[in-house]
C-alpha cells in the first residue's frame, strides 16, 4: 500500500455508506483534505442494496452515481477500501489513528475487465445479495462498485482458483502475496459513519425466520426487486420459486422491543409502505399486501405517501404486533397468528410471503469503539463535548432515513471542519 | 359490595389506573403497555379470554373498573409466561393478571362461578390445614366442586387413573384419614398468620 | 491560449486489441479526427500508459486528449489530466461489450469504434478549455434570515467556522418559536424529561460573538446578485435600509403555528379551555413550575386531554395534509409539565399513530408512559361544552366504543405552516425595471423568476432530493428548519448546521468560479453571444435555478455563480447563442456530424442516442457490463441533461441522414428524478414540437423517440435502442442520405 499522507488538518471519515460519502464529499468540496475508509471492498453502503427510495420511488443508484462522480473528480478526497480503524488515540485536532487494510489481492492495475471472474470456479454467498445467491471467488461487489476493481475471496488464496485468476489477468493486477497492512495516520477530526446493520431476524424466535423459507427480511425483499438480483427482479417465494402475490409486512421486527432493539428504527414504516407499491408495480390488481403494525410512523411531509397507500384497496392495515408464525406444510404459506387490537379480533392469516420490516442496529457494538465515546442506551453515538472531535454521522447517531442521514452527515462535516480550521489557525 | 371496595372507589374516584398501580401486584407496569397485542396473540388460552391482557390494560386506562375487576379474564391465566417472554415493553403480564385476580377477590368482586377461582380457593383451603397438599382430598373436592351428581360422574370417569395411581403407590387411600402434614404445622400456621398480618398492613397502608 | 493540439490514444487492452483493428482506429484519428499525435498502447490506464499521455501534454503541447478505451465512468482518475480537455471514446462498454464477438459482426463493430474516435476528435476540436467564470465571489459573509433556534444555530456554527454572519430577525428578539416554550424536548440522553430551551443561552452567545451582527425588527427588502456577491437590503420597521454584501444565504424563516380557529369542531374559539399547543406553553410559563391553571376561570387543571393531529393529516379543506412531525413529542412533553408538577393530574393523549421515532423518540414516549401519561388510540369527532369543562367526544379504537369525556383543559396538537414567502408559481416577478418590495416575501429576490425560493409541496421550500436535501433551486441560498419540512428542535439544529456547511461551501466555490452540486467543481460556465439574441426569454424562463435575469431590453443577464451548468438555457435557445466552453451546440453537433453515414444501398442505418450522463448513460454502461447487447447502428452521445438538448441536434441528425433519434432522460413530473429539476420536463416540451419538424421533412414520427430512463434500466435501455432498429427496419431508411 502506498503511503497515506495525512496531517492534523485532515478529516478522517469512517464508513463509506451514504452518510460517510456525503460527509467526506461535503468536507472535501469545502477544500479540506479527507480520507474515507470503508471496511468492505466497495463504498456505497446499505443504500446501494435498495431498489427504490421512499417517498419518491426513485433509485438510490442515481444518487450514488452522482456521489461517485463527485468522488472521482475530487483530488482532496482519498478512498481506502477494505480498511478498518483498529485504534484511535489523542485528542481533538490531533488524533493518531491506526488503520488496518485487508488484502484485496488485486492492485490498481485492474481494469475490471472480468477475466479473473470468468476463470475461477469456486462460488460463495453473495454479501451484496444477503446470501440469496452466489458470487464467484473473484468478483466485482456490484455493478457500480467503487473502487471499480475486482477482489479475490480470501478463501481461494492458496487454491488452484487463485492461480487461475492470476493467469487470466493480462494486466498483472492480481497479487497473491498481498497481506494485511497497517498504517498509522494523524488526523484532526473523525467523522464516524459506520451506519447500521439489519437486526438478526433469527433472534425473533416466534417468527421462524430460521425455520420458514417464506419468511424473509425487508432488506432481502429489496434485493428481489433488482432486475439483476437473485430473483431477476421478481417477487419469488424462496420455498418453491413461485410468485408471491399476497405478501404480509410485519412492522417493528426487532424494533421497539426490549427483548431486541428498544428504539424505533424510524425507516421501517415508510419502507414497508414503499414495498407495498412494489406489489402493485408487479401485479397490478392481483397483488395484495397486509401491513401489521403498532403505529404507522410516516412522519412529517411524507404522510401523504401513507394516505395514498391507504387508498389502495389491495393494501390493508392491521394494528397488531404479530404473535407468531406457523407454516402450512401443504402450501408452504406462513400463517400469521395474533390479535387485531382495534376491537379485539383474533386472526390466523395465511400469506404467500412474509416480509419482516427488520430493525436497524448500530453496526458497531457499544464495546467495540476504538476510543471512548459517549453512547446512549441504544448504542448510538451522542453529540457530546466529551467526544472531542469524534462526530457521528448518519445511522451511527440514531436510526435515520436517508434524508436525515445526509443532513446529519453534512452537519458532522461542518463540525469537523471547525476543528481543522482551528488547527490551521493555530498553525498559521 | 364490601366496605373495602367502597373505600377504594371513594379513594380513587375514577382514576382506576392509579388504583391498579397502588394496589395490584406489579400494577405499576400497566401504564407501560403500548397496545401492540402480542400478549393477547401469544396466549395459548387466548380464545377463551373475554378480554385479553392488552385489552384489560386499555380498559384499566379507560377507567372501566367494574368491567375489569368482575371479569373472568385474568382468572384464565395459566402462568405459561408466553406473554412475559414476548412483551416488547417488558410488562410482567402473568403477575399482573394474578395481581388483578387477587385484588378483585380482595374487593369481593371476583366472579363466583369461575372454575379457576374456585379451584384456587379449594387448593388454599386444602393446603393451609397441614402445610401439605392432600392430593386425594384435593382431587375429590375438585370433582365434587359443582355438586354431588357431577362429582360421582367425574370420579367414575377418572377411576382407572385413580386405580393405577394406587397400584403404583403414587396415591394412598390412607390420605383420606387426615393425611400427612409438614414437620411443624404450628410453625407453618404461625408463618401464614404473620404473612396475613403483613399483607393486611400493606393493604391497609394503601387503603387509608 | 495555445494552439489546439489533439492527441489521440488508443488502448488495446481489455480485448480491444483483439476485437478491433486498432491500427485502423489510429489512422481514423489522424486522417478524419485530425489528431496531431496518435499513439496506441496495450494497457493505457497503467501508470506507463498514463505517463505516455502526460508526457505528450508536457512536452508535445497536446491540449486535447482523446482516449479510445473504456467508458468515461471507468478509470476516471487515471485519465484526469489537468489543464487540458479529455474526450473519452467508449470503445469497451460502448462497442465491444455490446456487440457479439462473431466474425460477421466485425465490420460493423469496427465501424462503431471508428465513429466514436471521429466523435471524440470532433468534440476535442470544437471545445475550449474551461477557464472558470470571470464573475468571482468576493464576499465571505453569511446572511441568516430568521432568529429562531434554526437561524441562531446557523449563525453560531458559521461564526465558529470563522465566517462573519449577519442575522436578520423580523421581531424584536431572538428565540423564535422555541424561545416561547416553557421547556423543550431533551436533546441528549437520557431522553426522559423536558429540558430548558437552549435559546436564551444561544442569544447571549450571539450577542457576545464579534463575528455576528444582529438586525432585529428587520426584514429583507431586496436581494440581488449571486453567490459570493449578493447585495442584500435590510430594512427596519422604522423604514431605514442598509445594504450589505453577502456571500451566501441561509433561510431559516421557520414556521407559523396553524391557526386553530379553523377548528371550531374541536371547540377552539368556543371554549376558552380549548387551547392550541402554543397557548399551552404560555399557560406553563405563567404557572412557572406551579400548577397550570385553565384560562376560563383560573382553576387548577386536574385533567387535561391532548388531541393529536388536530387539523392535520387530513385532506379536508383548510386542514394540513401532512404530519407536523414534532407534535407527538410536544404533547408528551406538555403532558409532563402537568405530571412533573403533580403526578395525580390526569393527562390523556388521544392519538391515531404515535410518532416518536428513533432512540430519543421512543425513550421519551416510554418516559411519558412511566410518568403515567395515558395514551389512547382514538378518533376525535368533536369537542363540546360541558358543565365543568370541555367534553371530548371520540371513538376509542382499541375498545371499539364511543366515549365522551370531560376535561378541565383540552390541548389541540396543531401543526406548523412553513414561512416560505410568496409562491412564485402563483406570483411571478415584476417586469424588469419595475421591481417592488413584497411584504409577504422572505427574501425579496429581484430574480427574473420571482421573489422567493420555489415551493415544493404544501408550501414547504424543500429540495425534492432524498440524497441531496440541500439542493434548493436557488444556488447559494439554503433553507433549513421547519420552512423546509416539518421537524423538531433536534433535527432543526442538525439541519441548520448542515445548511451552514453548504453556505460556506458555496462561498468558497464562488470565489474560484466553481459549480456547485451536482456538477461540483465544473469550471465551465455559459457564454452568451448577445449579438444573435432575439430576446425570446426562453432561457430566462426555463432556467431551473433562476440564474438568468433580464435587462431592461429583455436581453438575458447571466449570473454565473447561480448557474449549475446543466445547459437547459443552451437547449432552450432557438438561435444557439448560449454555450459552454467544453459543451456547446458545436461540441455535440460536430460529434453527430462526424459519424459516417453510409450510402443508402449499404443498408446500414444510423441511430443517434442522446443520453443523460447521470442515469441513462450509466444504465447503458452497466447493461454492457452485464452482457446486454444492442444494435450496431447506435451512436451514443452523453448529455449533461436532457434539458440541454437543442432541437438543432435533432434536425441536424435527420438532415444528415440518421434514420432514428432517441432521447433518454430522467423521470419528470411530481416525483421528478432529474437532478436539474426541470431539464427532462423542458426537453419533453421541446420534443413535443419536433413532430412538426418531422412533418416538414416528410419523415415518420417514429424516427424520433423520447424516453424516461432510470439508472436501473440496464435491460430496458439497450432494448429501446433495439426497438428503434426494428422500427427502422420496418419503415425503411431515411431518404436523407447523400
Amino acid at each position: 500500500m502506498s503511503e497515506v499522507i495525512a496531517t492534523n488538518q485532515t478529516i478522517l471519515v469512517v464508513g463509506g455508506g451514504i452518510s460517510g460519502m456525503t460527509a467526506a464529499l461535503e468536507a472535501a468540496e469545502c477544500g479540506k483534505q479527507v480520507i474515507l475508509v470503508e471496511k468492505n471492498p466497495s463504498i456505497g453502503g446499505r443504500v446501494s442494496q435498495l431498489y427504490k427510495y421512499f417517498p419518491k420511488l426513485c433509485h438510490p443508484k442515481c444518487g450514488l452515481e452522482i456521489n461517485l462522480k463527485r468522488i472521482k473528480a475530487n483530488r482532496n478526497l482519498r478512498v481506502m477500501a477494505m480498511t478498518e480503524v483498529s485504534a484511535i488515540s489523542g485528542d481533538a485536532g490531533n488524533y493518531s489513528v491506526t488503520l488496518k487494510t485487508a488484502p484485496r489481492y488485486v492492485n490498481e492495475n485492474c481494469t475490471s475487465c472480468g477475466a479473473c471472474g470468468d476463470a475461477v470456479e469456486a462460488e460463495f454467498d453473495s454479501e451484496y445479495n444477503y446470501g440469496m445467491n452466489k458470487r464467484k471467488g473473484a468478483y466485482l461487489p456490484f455493478n457500480q462498485a467503487y473502487p471499480e476493481r475486482y477482489v479475490l475471496d480470501p478463501a481461494i488464496i492458496g487454491t488452484d482458483d487463485a492461480e487461475k485468476a492470476k493467469a487470466a489477468c493480462k494486466y498483472g493486477a492480481i497479487d497473491l502475496d498481498m497481506g494485511e497492512s497497517e498504517s498509522t495516520i494523524t488526523v484532526g477530526a473523525i467523522i464516524w459513519a459506520t451506519g447500521w446493520k439489519p437486526y438478526d431476524a433469527g433472534k425473533i424466535q416466534p417468527y421462524g425466520y430460521d425455520r420458514f423459507q417464506n419468511v424473509i427480511t425487508s432488506v432481502e425483499f429489496e434485493r428481489m426487486l433488482d432486475p439483476h438480483g437473485p430473483t431477476g427482479g421478481k417477487i419469488l417465494r424462496p420455498s418453491d420459486g413461485k410468485e408471491a402475490k399476497d405478501v404480509a409486512f410485519i412492522q417493528c421486527a426487532g424494533s421497539r422491543d426490549k427483548n431486541h432493539l428498544a428504539h424505533c428504527s424510524r425507516i421501517c414504516c415508510m419502507a414497508s409502505l414503499k414495498q407495498t407499491t412494489y406489489l402493485r408495480e408487479q401485479y397490478g390488481d392481483d397483488g395484495k399486501g397486509t401491513v401489521y403494525y403498532i403505529d404507522i410512523r410516516a412522519i412529517d411531509r411524507i404522510d401523504d405517501f401513507y394516505q395514498n397507500v391507504q387508498k389502495d384497496p389491495n393494501i390493508s392495515f392491521v394494528k397488531s404486533k404479530v404473535a407468531s408464525i406457523t407454516e402450512d406444510k401443504e402450501t408452504g404459506n406462513p400463517v400469521l397468528h395474533g390479535v387485531d387490537t382495534e376491537g379485539y379480533h383474533r386472526y390466523s392469516n395465511p400469506h404467500e410471503l412474509v416480509v419482516l420490516a427488520i430493525g436497524m442496529e448500530p453496526s458497531v457494538p457499544a464495546g467495540d469503539f476504538p476510543i471512548e465515546v459517549v453512547l446512549n442506551e441504544e448504542g448510538f453515538v451522542e453529540l457530546d463535548e466529551a467526544n472531542g472531535a469524534f462526530f457521528a454521522a448518519g445511522c451511527s447517531s440514531d436510526a435515520l432515513d436517508v434524508n436525515r442521514a445526509v443532513q446529519s452527515a453534512t452537519a458532522s462535516a461542518l463540525r469537523a471542519i471547525q476543528v481543522v480550521n482551528k488547527v490551521a489557525g493555530a498553525e498559521g | 359490595m364490601s366496605n373495602y371496595n367502597q373505600e377504594m372507589i371513594e379513594k380513587y374516584r375514577g382514576n382506576f389506573l392509579k388504583e391498579v398501580q397502588d394496589n395490584v401486584e406489579e400494577g405499576d407496569w400497566v401504564k407501560m403497555c403500548m397496545q401492540c397485542g402480542v400478549c393477547s396473540g401469544s396466549c395459548p388460552l387466548g380464545p377463551h379470554w373475554e378480554h385479553p391482557p392488552q385489552e384489560i390494560f386499555m380498559m384499566i386506562r379507560a377507567g372501566k373498573r367494574e368491567e375489569v375487576l368482575e371479569s373472568t379474564s385474568m382468572w384464565m391465566c395459566t402462568s405459561c409466561y408466553n406473554c412475559i417472554a414476548r412483551c416488547p415493553r417488558g410488562l410482567p403480564i402473568t403477575h399482573i393478571m394474578h395481581g388483578l385476580a387477587t385484588y378483585s377477590k380482595r374487593l369481593g368482586l371476583a366472579p363466583q362461578q369461575q372454575p379457576t377461582a374456585k379451584f384456587a380457593q379449594l387448593f388454599w383451603d386444602n393446603l393451609v390445614k397441614k402445610g401439605r397438599v392432600n392430593e386425594l382430598k384435593l382431587g375429590l373436592s375438585l370433582y365434587f366442586m359443582n355438586g354431588f351428581g357431577e362429582g360421582i360422574k367425574t370420579s367414575l370417569k377418572m377411576k382407572d387413573i385413580g386405580l393405577n395411581m394406587l397400584k403404583a403407590g403414587r396415591m394412598t387411600p390412607m390420605e383420606m384419614l387426615g393425611g400427612h402434614s409438614c414437620k411443624d404445622t404450628k410453625g407453618f400456621q404461625a408463618m401464614l398468620k404473620k404473612a396475613q398480618e403483613l399483607e393486611e398492613a400493606r393493604i391497609g397502608k394503601h387503603g387509608n | 491560449m495555445s494552439d489546439l493540439k489533439i492527441g489521440a490514444y488508443i488502448c488495446k487492452g481489455c480485448g480491444l486489441g483483439e476485437r478491433l483493428d486498432c491500427d485502423q482506429l489510429a489512422t481514423v484519428a489522424q486522417r478524419d479526427g485530425k489528431a496531431q499525435v496518435v499513439q496506441q498502447h496495450d494497457f493505457l490506464c497503467s501508470a506507463e500508459g498514463v505517463k505516455l499521455i502526460q508526457n505528450d501534454i508536457d512536452n508535445e503541447g497536446v491540449n486535447r486528449v482523446v482516449i479510445g478505451a473504456c467508458s468515461r465512468r471507468a478509470k476516471t482518475e487515471a485519465f484526469d489530466f489537468q489543464g487540458v480537455n479529455v474526450s473519452r471514446c467508449n470503445l469497451r462498454e460502448g462497442v465491444i461489450w455490446v456487440r457479439p464477438d462473431e466474425d460477421d459482426m466485425r465490420e460493423t463493430t469496427q465501424e462503431m469504434a471508428e465513429d466514436y474516435i471521429r466523435m471524440g476528435c470532433a468534440e476535442a476540436k470544437h471545445s475550449l478549455i474551461p477557464a472558470s467564470a470571470q464573475e468571482k465571489g468576493t464576499d465571505n459573509t453569511v446572511l441568516v434570515v430568521g432568529g429562531g433556534i434554526t437561524g441562531m444555530t446557523a449563525a453560531l456554527e458559521a461564526a465558529k467556522t470563522g465566517y462573519p454572519v449577519v442575522l436578520v430577525e423580523k421581531t424584536g428578539e431572538l428565540g423564535g418559536y422555541v424561545g416561547k416554550m416553557w421547556k423543550d424536548v431533551p436533546m441528549h440522553a437520557p431522553y426522559t424529561d423536558p429540558v430548558d430551551t437552549a435559546t436564551a443561552a444561544m442569544a447571549a452567545e450571539i450577542e457576545a460573538n464579534s463575528l455576528i451582527t444582529v438586525h432585529l425588527n428587520s426584514t429583507i427588502s431586496k436581494t440581488s446578485g449571486a453567490p459570493g456577491r449578493f447585495a442584500v437590503d435590510i430594512s427596519t420597521e422604522s423604514g431605514s435600509t442598509t445594504t450589505i454584501n453577502i456571500g451566501a444565504i441561509i433561510q431559516a424563516s421557520g414556521a407559523t403555528p396553524y391557526d386553530a380557529s379553523q377548528l371550531p369542531e374541536l371547540g377552539y374559539g368556543k371554549s376558552k379551555d380549548v387551547v392550541d399547543r402554543v397557548e399551552l406553553e404560555q399557560l406553563a410559563i405563567a404557572a412557572n413550575g406551579g400548577p397550570i391553571k385553565r384560562p376560563s376561570d383560573g382553576k387548577e387543571v386536574k385533567k387535561v386531554t391532548f388531541i393529536q393531529c388536530a387539523g392535520q393529516r387530513s385532506e379536508k379543506e383548510g386542514h394540513l395534509n401532512y404530519c407536523s412531525g414534532d407534535c407527538c413529542l410536544t404533547s408528551i412533553k406538555q403532558a409532563m409539565y402537568f405530571k412533573d408538577q403533580n403526578p395525580d393530574i390526569e393527562t390523556e393523549i388521544l392519538f391515531d399513530d404515535l410518532r416518536t421515532p428513533g432512540a430519543p423518540g421512543e425513550d421519551f414516549y416510554r418516559s411519558g408512559q412511566d410518568k403515567m401519561v395515558t395514551f389512547r388510540k382514538a378518533v376525535v369527532s368533536e369537542v363540546v361544552g360541558g358543565s365543568n369543562g370541555p367534553v371530548v367526544k371520540f371513538k376509542d379504537k382499541i375498545l371499539d366504543e364511543d366515549v365522551e369525556e370531560e376535561a378541565d383543559l383540552v390541548v389541540l396538537a396543531t401543526g406548523m405552516v412553513a414561512n416560505s414567502g410568496v409562491d412564485i408559481d402563483e406570483v411571478p416577478q415584476n417586469e424588469p425595471g419595475e421591481w417592488e418590495v413584497s411584504v409577504d416575501s422572505i427574501l425579496n429576490l429581484n430574480y427574473r423568476q420571482g421573489k422567493d425560493l420555489p415551493h415544493l409541496k404544501y408550501g414547504f421550500n424543500d429540495s425534492h432530493f432524498i440524497c441531496f436535501p440541500y439542493e434548493t433551486r436557488r444556488t447559494g441560498i439554503y433553507t433549513c428548519g421547519p420552512v423546509r419540512r416539518p421537524m423538531d428542535t433536534q433535527q432543526a439544529i442538525d439541519d441548520a448546521t448542515g445548511a451552514t456547511l453548504k453556505a460556506i461551501q458555496e462561498i468558497e466555490n464562488a470565489k474560484v468560479g466553481r459549480a456547485a452540486h451536482p456538477r461540483s467543481g465544473d469550471l465551465s460556465y455559459p457564454i452568451f453571444r448577445k449579438e444573435g439574441c432575439t430576446q425570446c426569454k426562453r432561457c430566462t424562463v426555463e432556467c431551473p435555478f433562476g440564474a438568468i435575469d433580464e435587462d431592461e431590453k429583455r436581453f438575458p443577464v447571466f449570473n454565473e455563480s447561480r448557474c449549475r451548468r446543466c445547459g437547459t438555457c443552451m437547449g432552450a435557445c432557438p438561435v444557439r447563442v448560449i454555450s459552454f466552453e467544453n459543451y456547446s451546440c458545436d461540441t455535440v453537433g460536430q460529434q453527430l456530424k462526424n459519424v459516417e453515414i453510409p450510402e443508402e444501398w449499404d443498408e446500414k442505418p444510423r441511430i443517434l442516442v442522446l443520453a443523460c450522463e447521470n442515469d441513462a448513460y450509466p444504465a447503458l454502461d452497466m447493461g454492457a457490463q452485464q452482457g446486454n447487447h444492442y444494435s450496431q447502428w447506435a451512436r451514443i452521445i452523453p448529455v449533461r441533461c436532457l434539458g440541454s438538448v437543442n432541437t438543432i441536434w435533432i434536425t441536424d441528425a435527420l438532415n444528415s441522414g440518421y434514420d432514428g433519434v432517441i432521447l433518454m432522460g430522467c423521470q419528470k413530473g411530481e416525483n421528478y428524478q432529474c437532478h436539474f429539476v426541470k431539464g427532462s420536463e423542458m426537453a419533453a416540451v421541446r420534443m413535443s414540437k419536433v413532430d412538426q419538424t418531422l412533418e416538414t421533412l416528410n419523415l415518420e414520427k417514429e424516427r424520433v423517440e423520447t424516453y424516461e430512463v432510470a439508472i436501473t434500466d440496464i435491460d430496458r435501455a439497450p432494448g429501446l435502442i433495439n426497438d428503434m432498429a426494428e422500427t427502422i427496419e420496418k419503415i425503411g431508411l431515411s431518404p436523407f442520405k447523400f
